[in-house]
């Protein structure tokens, strides 16, 4: 398609003289020749040899016609490599064009301009020296027309871009693929890092049952394990803190399945993960470029999903084999998480003598206020 | 000033509740006369308190004697300052954990041994011995008698707050398959025992010589260094470039070093040879080779005899060096899971031998160009998996948490077996128990790679001797458990917002200051979110907020906002609130016992002590074993928040970079 780059039309002088058939079949060969160019595909872009040899008209009356639909904005005149060319509105776009009023179509011309990358609107107001308050007002107009919408910047997020309705934002000024409307699609972000997380899991961890390695076990270790049960029995007072000390031994549950990394397994890069996002086909009509799955995998390690070894490979991060909760000494301990912290004190309303989510953690009575 | 010895009110305040604790309201109230008013002579804590001096002078010995204050009578007798020894101080919430700690180590004499040294604060070792074994008595009746001393030292509790070294000491098996006649059977046998056993924990780095210097404050012994040092090369005056200082400063950081590492030295110590007369002895060390432990010296036939005036303390930053240990292996536990976690264990104990403190207070500043001396990592803190295979329990499912088709090829040796890929079972099945010693240590190899590969970086690899030489990067660790605690807090604090608020702080740690914009690029997240979250981080002190005006009136909306994150003033913000919480906890300790003192009174009765069924009706037991219970969980609880406190300020310095 042509990089579109349109002069702004000039008034144009309709001759009086014209002699009213004239008028009509020119009229006529007008509607023609909108025809035949709305017949071809869409976004079609004519030079002045297409249309001649469209067989229509003569390249004086070209002229005239061309002329005529360009006013009547059913036809927008472009250049492309400084050769004139045109493209076809559709009749309702017309419509609506002519209902417009001069400032307005001032504007929506140099919004076209721009194309999908957007204007701001000061930068519009720049261009066409028109009042902001005009500005304002016009641009609202259109948007209530359904002419043009207004997108956030991405990369300025307090600057309003201008754009015709019907094209979507460029990746400038909506950002990548992970971006629509200005924010983070997060639900995308979900899904793309889901899948990621798949993939990941697929190549390097393996996932074994608890019984992978049945092995009988020696009699004399579960001795050693009863002494040591026993001895916790007598004990009358059990000590919180230790559990009676045992080697370790994996339980067998065969439906216990534990996931462990594969031994020198292929970390996936950001380019073979991209590759098989692609591939998946899984965002809409976008592709991704390496850096927006690294954007997407720094995301991940941030989370702590994924971990970075060495350089730019990935892996899944290790997770607690215990699903126990335990944060720490600090935050297990009401004072943590508690709401008051900040103005508890020795003595006084808010004290640990009257402290209420101490009763409630040890169940006992607090001192009352 | 030291690091160490900066204080804070909190820190004052949690103090005082702990001195007070332990040895009470005398000593506390003069230790909150220093702890309010700083560095003071006699006379004026005599006028700060309502004590007259020979009051303050009890007390004042009972600090002295526990270390708990400095004084300069070293360097100046005619006028002495006192002062308080903050990080000693604090370690009183310790005492338990050391006793903990050595009892896993070096089993439950040397504990007793450790036990009593804490109680006596320091003392000669010929005071220890007739504690042990009293000189009127007779020596065949030593078995008694010291089964009285040992029994009282049982019986003490060395800790108010430590529940956990009486517990231990009533001996506790840690599962080495120890007889079970034994287990019970702690006193120590005759005074060639227990010096055995002091040389030993000398050895080990857990008790060190008393010198008077170590009773000086950390600023009167950087005083008195620079006097030496600036008396000695520089003529009495302050060298004026700056090569020249940094060349002072250099040359103090290394005498305080010196000597410090002095009183750490194991004195040189008479030994003789063994004789046929010294049965309790060798009965004793044929009983402790066959347990996991050994503490005779290397040569099995000599005998050590310490010199009796030698005056011996506990090093009171060793423990630092065992409480890291067991974070670490927590961590890894958590991790990579428990097998792992038990390898890395006995990695680390082997290097605890040669580690004498969890981080050095006197490093020489760092060279100018990092790379030009590359990390030198001394011989005696390299492990491989043959030294862990030689430690390691036998009985430890060792195959646990590896790929079974690697399992397969390192058995290989010992056993043909072949991965069912439809049962997912090894067939036929191997026995870790049985494996032949080169395939074990593979095996070993194995997790401790995977300790390497692990982004905390537990192991690096050093050099090939025959195995990888595996040693461990401390310093960086501890910076990393730092900020996985920070984290660890945010998280829990947070609720549902939790791990959003550590993701910020990530993000702000990997890339710096950041302006909204970036930040929502780096989390891909809408701002209205992340505005909230990072809202919440700042008022709790995590995270950092500046405005940089743009224009001249500066005006907020045309300002550029940042937040940013940094690690040393979270991690001291998460200091001080540990400490808090563990105030709160102490005086919800007072709380509860005063709630139940008068019964308290009664079941400490002489009379009602043993005959709790006989004297105390249901109701009374019953409210007995309820503040029992709530004791024991608040202590623990504070235990654990001491961990975090270990955490967040003994394994390493200040976090200058970010």
């Amino acid at each position: 398609m042509a990089s579109a780059s349109v002069a702004a039309p000039e008034a144009v002088k309709r001759d009086e003289d014209e002699a009213l058939d004239q008028a009509r079949t020119q009229q006529e060969r007008m509607e023609q020749l909108y025809q035949k160019c709305a017949e071809a595909p869409e976004g079609t872009v004519f030079f002045q040899r297409d249309l001649a040899n469209m067989a229509i008209a003569n390249m004086q009356e070209l002229v005239v016609i061309l002329q005529e639909l360009v006013d009547r904005h059913l036809m927008k005149i472009m250049q492309f490599d400084g050769e004139p060319c045109w493209k076809v509105r559709t009749k309702e776009e017309a419509e609506r064009l002519r209902k417009l009023t001069p400032e307005e179509r001032l504007l929506y011309h140099h919004i076209d301009q721009v194309q999908a990358d957007g204007i701001w609107s000061k930068a519009l107001r720049m261009r066409t020296n028109v009042t902001t308050q005009m500005l304002n007002k016009c641009l609202k107009s259109l948007e209530s027309k359904d002419l043009v919408q207004s997108v956030m910047s991405v990369k300025h997020p307090n600057r309003k871009m201008y754009l015709l309705k019907h094209l979507r934002p460029s990746e400038d000024i909506a950002g990548g693929p992970w971006q629509s409307e200005g924010e983070f699609d997060m639900p995308l972000i979900r899904i793309v890092a889901e899948v990621v997380e798949k993939i990941i899991e697929k190549e390097t961890c393996l996932e074994v049952p608890g019984n992978w390695n049945d092995y009988p076990r020696a009699a004399t270790q579960d001795r050693s394990a009863e002494i040591a049960r026993k001895k916790a029995q007598q004990k009358e007072v059990m000590d919180i803190e230790d559990t009676p000390v045992r080697t370790f031994r994996p339980p067998r549950d065969p439906n216990r399945i534990t996931t462990v990394l594969r031994d020198s397994p292929k970390y996936p890069t950001a380019t073979s993960l991209r590759d098989a996002i692609n591939n998946a086909n899984i965002i809409k009509d976008k592709s991704l470029s390496v850096a927006d799955m690294e954007q997407l995998l720094e995301m991940m390690v941030l989370e702590g999903r994924l971990e970075k070894i060495m350089g730019n490979n990935y892996r899944l991060a290790s997770r607690a084999l215990s699903t126990q909760e335990n944060f720490n000494g600090f935050v297990d301990a009401p004072c943590g998480n508690c709401p008051v912290f900040e103005i508890c004190s020795d003595e006084g309303e808010i004290s640990a003598r009257t402290c209420v989510y101490f009763g409630e953690w040890l169940d006992t009575e607090s001192e009352a206020v | 000033m030291s690091y160490a010895q900066r204080d804070t009110p909190i820190l004052a305040k949690l103090c005082t509740l702990l001195v007070e604790d332990q040895y009470g309201e005398l000593a506390s109230r003069i230790f909150t006369v220093l702890a309010r008013h700083g560095r003071q002579t006699l006379p004026s804590i005599v006028r700060a308190s309502y004590l007259n001096s020979r009051q303050i002078k009890y007390g004042l010995i009972v600090l002295i004697q526990q270390h708990l204050v400095f004084h300069s009578s070293f360097l100046d007798p005619t006028t002495t300052y006192y002062e308080i020894d903050w990080q000693q101080a604090y370690s009183l919430v310790r005492y338990g954990k050391i006793l903990k700690a050595v009892e896993d180590r070096f089993g439950g004499k040397a504990a007793n041994v450790m036990s009593n040294l804490i109680a006596l604060g320091h003392t000669r070792i010929q005071d220890l011995r007739e504690a042990y074994f009293p000189p009127s008595d007779n020596n065949s009746d030593a078995g008694s008698d010291s089964g009285r001393v040992n029994g009282k030292v049982n019986g003490h509790k060395p800790n108010g707050t430590a529940n956990g070294a009486n517990g231990h000491n009533n001996g506790h098996s840690n599962g080495h398959g120890e007889g079970e006649e034994d287990v019970n059977d702690l006193t120590i046998q005759s005074e060639e025992e227990l010096d055995a056993i002091i040389h030993h924990l000398m050895l080990e780095g857990w008790i060190i010589r008393v010198d008077e210097i170590q009773y000086l404050s950390p600023g009167d012994i950087q005083g008195m260094v620079q006097r030496e040092v600036l008396g000695e090369q520089h003529d009495g005056k302050m060298p004026s470039g700056v090569k020249a200082k940094e060349q002072m400063v250099f040359e103090i950081n290394s005498r305080k070093r010196a000597m410090r590492d002095d009183w750490c030295r194991v004195p040189k110590c008479n030994s003789r040879k063994r004789l046929a007369s010294d049965p309790d002895f060798s009965r004793t060390t044929k009983r402790l080779k066959q347990g996991a432990l050994e503490w005779q010296p290397r040569d099995a036939n000599n005998i050590v005899m310490l010199e009796s005036g030698l005056v011996i303390r506990t090093n009171p930053e060793k423990i630092s060096v065992a409480l890291r240990t067991e974070q670490l292996v927590h961590l890894v536990e958590q991790r990579l899971g428990p097998v792992t976690a038990k390898i890395y264990e006995v990695m680390l104990r082997l290097m605890e031998t040669t580690i004498a403190r969890a981080y050095e207070p006197y490093a020489d500043p760092p060279p100018s160009d990092p790379d030009a001396m590359g990390p030198e990592v001394q011989d005696k803190h390299l492990v491989t998996a043959q030294d862990v295979a030689k430690k390691l329990d036998k009985d430890l499912d060792i195959l646990d948490g590896l790929d079974p088709y690697h399992v397969v090829r390192l058995v290989e040796a010992d056993t043909r077996v072949r991965y069912d890929t439809t049962n997912r079972q090894i067939n036929p099945p191997v026995d870790p128990t049985t494996l032949s010693y080169q395939t074990r240590t593979k095996v070993i190899d194995c997790h401790i790679r995977r300790l390497a590969d692990d982004p905390f970086h537990f192991t690096t690899w050093h050099s090939r001797a025959g195995f990888s030489q595996w040693h461990v990067e401390f310093d960086e660790l501890s910076k990393s458990l730092i900020q996985h605690e920070i984290e660890t807090t945010i998280q829990s604090r947070g609720g549902d917002r939790g791990p959003l608020g550590v993701k910020l702080i990530r993000a702000l740690k990997k890339k710096g200051k950041l302006d909204e914009r970036q930040t929502c690029n780096t989390m891909m997240m809408p701002a209205g979110e992340i505005r909230q979250i990072a809202n919440e981080m700042a008022v709790q002190g995590f995270v950092q907020t500046q405005e940089i005006p743009k224009v001249e009136r500066r005006e907020a909306k045309h300002s550029i906002h940042l937040i940013w994150y940094d690690r040393q003033r979270a991690r001291e913000k998460l200091l001080h609130d540990t400490y808090k919480g563990m105030i709160r906890i102490l005086q919800r300790i007072a709380f509860e016992k005063e709630k139940v003192r008068e019964l308290l009174n009664k079941a400490e009765r002489s009379d009602v002590v043993g005959n709790e069924e006989k004297w105390l009706s249901q109701d009374e037991l019953s409210v007995l074993r309820k503040w029992k219970e709530v004791q024991d969980k608040l202590l623990l609880q504070l235990l654990r928040e001491d961990d975090l406190v270990a955490t967040l300020r003994d394994h390493t310095g200040p976090l200058t970079s970010p």
